[in-house]
């Protein structure tokens, strides 16, 4: 077996110096498989990572840091009469890979016999998602990406209630192979930039903060200016505040918000495994109505540029988007290859290694890939108007107890809707509310759609939803 | 790995790093996890690598590679000092490390049973204990999920004052999570137990009984109600005025959150910041705690922090970079999560000291408010100085009668505020709840506790 570790010794994320291609990953991992298998791990899966970050920091509105990150890294599972073993090392050499092996085996053997297990994925069709690769970010230049970060700053400075800016930007490459012990084996290069910003406002006494990020898997040289420009703006339209009184409102989701709130609620809530183990508000909901007619949600890894496109899933599962809820209808739960032949039924491929970077330190679990929220017609200013009296909620970083179905959070930037205008910020308060209601209640899904924690999302309005306040 | 360490600092410091530091490690550990009887995933790690630090006068660079092989460490030092010029070159702000004393240490955590020395069947066999204790507990207990956790590291923090701390870090934790059922109710209930050390852990009362105590917890829930929501007073158990020390004091401590203009507490040192009962620490050296640690990530010896004195805000949290900036003595507050992450300012174990009153003195005169028990999680904006923490249960009070049980509560308020708003500490002290802390992508091992206390104007969010 070839020695396949190597070093970036650039910033560049491209190295005309590495040894191998991304096909010749893919030979690696099958090698291991062979390797895993000699040792009497005749049921495994292994995935090679190489990835490369880099990424670069303003504090206060001036460069901080540049950091590079080389993280090759390969993970082997193995199953034993269904019980799984799991080993990640942080290295390509073929010292560790065999001693990694040996590990792998003995704690499958180690574990309880598991009868649900049904096999890995066999090979089937093979699928190739384009735009998930961006060279653009395989050069990026240390000096370029700072560039883009002082942009950034002089936007989100560009008033003198500003008195300071944090941001960062990440770009990584990846290349990984997938392959086990069925035969599959497949391989694929992936790119992730993100950029984030806080701008910090103060007048008299009153200090707020705006916060926005963009994230893709394609570099959006437009996006660093976007964001500084939008982080200024919720810093400043923060800084007046209001205090609310406890009571029922419609609620103004922005795609923020709701792509939080969205990510655990839907993500968790119909995972198969959550639904198996009887631990999600939507078991014996398939089939039956969940949400509103507003509210269709896809699983879509063939999206241009998603965050969570792949071209397989975390255990080689070509990809395909499937229907989640249509028309406020359940589908289908989303199963992984252990959960699909604990059930009997087709496995949806959505075991997941990690979304916008594929890590190979975890098992894998189920995920959505991209978790797509269909548009409606309507403008937020439209949304807002119609609520005459309500709450705009732009971010809660709470997520919903999965049992009960239950959602109570801190708004911890929202903002009073008076005569249909959005007003001041609203500080100590909370909303609460069953998430099922909050599914039936949605009545208007915005025109515009944004990715939200890996959620493409347009704004929701909620008829509405328990607000508790501090007045 | 010593040699290999100082050969990286002086190809860094060859190449023009004023300062440079970086962090050596070789760590293997195992997660084990058992759901419903079975065992769901048995994961091992074997990490080894090395991240390196350049300072360029007000710019850093930070690099990271995998592996021990000198030539690759040696390109790593390199490729930081290239990145803390072109930082350098386009900072607007300038400013210099300041010099500090060479430290020489080697030391290991506290382990009576290296968790290398245990077999994986052994391991297993305890986890299988855990979801077994949550079977046999109550017949409502439909699902079940353990989780044994162990950590062996060594470490090597070198820096160009001089410095090399090498430090054996061995970390243990467990924990459950059960679900009870009754009707079409589901309930959650869950118990962690963690501590450094090795798989003596396993031994502890708590750690056999803390199955016992999830399943006990998701049961209890089953007749609770969703919680009203509204402005009240509350008293808080130890796990969650714990938790409201952290999420709502400390972080806004942390220097750096202070020098990037993102702390509401940014100017206030010496202010009264909460009510004079109210004395705040964070203190890495308490031993036998999941957040102690002899040695900080950039190898400053660690010390207890007075964060506010008697109601007075009295010190923040420092790294070497902001206690230069700030011109105090660096108080070893920097972590980093492995050789891969930079080190930054954390929380060890944060508490409120305990008062003189009894708990059930807190709750006698209160008329109308909540007694809150157990620790979810919790969040804070420093900059927009909000922050809210959840809890297991709420039970309501009434003519200082605790009665009806309610789940689920999320409390809410103001860093400036909630402090002054406390009427009343208990003497109950408890520092009891492991967990960790995410700040930057990052976890860190915190434990947080305290006394029972009152507190007037929380913010209580709910459903009804």
């Amino acid at each position: 077996m070839e020695d396949h570790t190597s070093v970036s010794i650039t910033w560049s994320l491209e190295d005309s110096h590495r040894r191998y291609h991304v096909t010749k990953l893919s030979e690696f991992a099958e090698d291991i498989v062979g390797l895993v298998g000699k040792m009497g791990g005749t049921v495994c899966d292994v995935l090679v990572v190489d990835s490369r970050v880099a990424s670069a920091e303003v504090e206060k509105s001036s460069i901080k840091q540049a950091e590079h990150v080389a993280d090759p890294g390969v993970a082997i599972r193995v199953f034993h009469n269904g019980s799984s073993g799991f080993v990640y090392c942080t290295s390509h050499e073929i010292g560790d890979l065999q001693k990694a092996a040996e590990l792998a085996v003995s704690q499958a053997r180690a574990g309880t016999a598991d009868e649900d297990f049904k096999g890995l994925p066999e090979p089937t069709r093979h699928v190739v998602i384009e735009d998930i690769y961006d060279s653009r970010l395989a050069a990026l230049e240390p000096e370029t990406a700072v560039d883009m970060l002082i942009a950034l700053v002089n936007e989100a400075s560009d008033d003198e209630r500003i008195t300071s800016v944090n941001a960062g930007l990440t770009a990584s490459v990846e290349e990984v192979a997938l392959a086990n012990s069925n035969g599959i084996v497949d391989c694929q290069k992936i790119t992730y930039f993100d950029v984030f910003a806080e701008a910090v406002a103060r007048s008299g006494d009153s200090m707020f903060s705006g916060l926005d990020y963009a994230s893709s898997r394609r570099m959006d040289v437009n996006s660093p200016v976007i964001v500084g420009g939008s982080a200024k703006q919720h810093a400043i339209d923060g800084l007046s505040h209001a205090k609310m009184q406890t009571g029922d409102y419609p609620v103004v989701l922005d795609p923020l918000a709701a792509g939080y709130i969205l990510a655990s609620a839907l993500g968790g809530g119909v995972n198969a495994e959550n639904i198996q183990r009887k631990r999600s508000y939507l078991v014996d909901k398939l089939g039956t109505e969940i949400g509103s007619e507003i509210l269709s949600v896809y699983d879509d890894p063939t999206l241009q540029w998603g965050l969570g496109s792949t071209s397989f899933d975390g255990e080689g599962v070509a990809a395909r988007k499937k229907t989640v809820v249509e028309r406020g209808e359940l589908k289908t739960y989303l199963f992984d290859s252990y959960t699909a032949g604990k059930d009997s039924v087709e496995n949806t491929g959505n075991s997941s290694r990690g979304g916008g970077t594929w890590s190979y330190t975890d098992p894998p679990g189920i995920s959505f890939s991209n978790m797509v929220v269909e548009r409606g017609d309507a403008s937020l200013e439209e949304m807002i108007e119609e609520c005459g009296r309500g709450v705009y909620l732009r971010i809660t970083f709470d997520s919903p107890n999965l049992a009960t179905g239950e959602f109570s959070g801190l708004m911890m930037e929202g903002y009073t809707i008076e005569n249909g205008e959005t007003g001041p910020s609203i500080r100590q308060s909370t909303m609460g509310i069953n998430l099922l209601d909050m599914f039936s209640r949605i009545d208007i899904a915005g025109s515009k759609s944004r990715n939200a924690f890996g959620v493409e999302t347009p704004a929701l309005r909620i008829s509405h939803a328990r607000i508790g306040g501090s007045e | 790995m010593e040699d290999i360490a100082e050969a990286a600092i002086e190809r860094s410091q060859s190449l023009g790093a004023e300062f440079t530091d970086l962090r050596i490690e070789s760590v293997t550990g195992v997660n084990i996890v058992v759901m419903d009887g079975k065992t769901r995933t048995v994961t091992s790690r074997v990490e080894k690598g090395c991240g390196i630090r350049s300072f360029v006068g007000g710019g850093w660079g930070f690099a990271v590679c995998n592996g021990l092989k000198t030539s690759d460490i040696l390109r790593t030092a390199e490729i930081s000092v290239k990145l803390a010029k072109v930082s350098r070159e386009k900072a607007t702000l300038g400013f210099e490390i300041a010099s500090a004393p060479s430290v020489q240490s080697k030391s290991e955590y506290p382990c009576k049973i290296a968790p290398s020395t245990i077999s994986t069947e052994d391991k297993l066999s305890f986890v299988l204990n855990l979801d077994k204790s949550m079977e046999v507990h109550d017949a409502r207990i439909v699902s079940r999920s353990s989780r044994y956790n162990d950590f062996e590291g060594e470490r090597i923090v070198a820096s160009s004052f001089g410095s090399q701390v090498r430090t054996k870090e061995t970390w243990t934790l467990a924990a459950c999570s059960a679900w009870g059922k009754s009707g079409d109710v589901v309930q959650r209930g869950h118990e962690a137990v963690g501590n450094i050390g090795g798989f003596e852990l396993a031994s502890s009362e708590a750690a056999v009984k803390c199955g016992e105590t999830a399943a006990a917890m998701a049961v209890r829930l089953l007749d609770s109600k969703p919680v009203p929501a509204g402005k009240f007073t509350c008293v808080l158990d130890n796990k969650m005025t714990g938790l409201m020390a952290h999420e709502a004091f400390g972080h806004a401590c942390e220097a750096d959150a202070i020098l990037s203009g993102s702390s509401v507490l940014e100017g206030l040192e010496g202010e009264r910041v909460a009510n004079e009962g109210v004395t705040l620490i964070d203190d890495p050296t308490v031993p036998d705690t999941f957040g102690y640690f002899p040695f900080d990530w950039e190898g400053v010896k660690s010390v207890k922090h007075v964060l506010i004195d008697k109601g007075v805000l009295s010190e923040f949290l420092h790294n070497i970079e902001t206690s230069s900036r700030m011109n105090v003595p660096p108080n070893g507050a920097a972590r980093s999560d492995s050789y891969s992450s930079p080190p930054i300012i954390r929380m060890s174990n944060t508490y409120i000291e305990p008062g003189d009153v009894k708990k059930d003195e807190l709750i006698a005169d209160l008329r109308e408010g909540f007694l809150i028990k157990g620790a979810q999680y919790g969040y804070v904006e420093p900059a927009k100085g909000q922050f809210m923490f959840k809890c297991d249960e709420a039970y309501e009070i009434k003519n200082g009668d605790v009665g009806q049980r309610y789940r689920d509560a999320i409390l809410t308020g103001v860093i400036l505020d909630i402090l002054k708003d406390v009427t009343g500490i208990a003497d109950d002290f408890e520092l009891v709840d492991p967990g960790y802390c995410g700040k930057s992508g990052q976890d860190a091992r915190t434990t947080d506790g305290g006394p029972h206390i009152r507190v007037d104007n929380v913010v209580v969010g709910g459903l009804t």
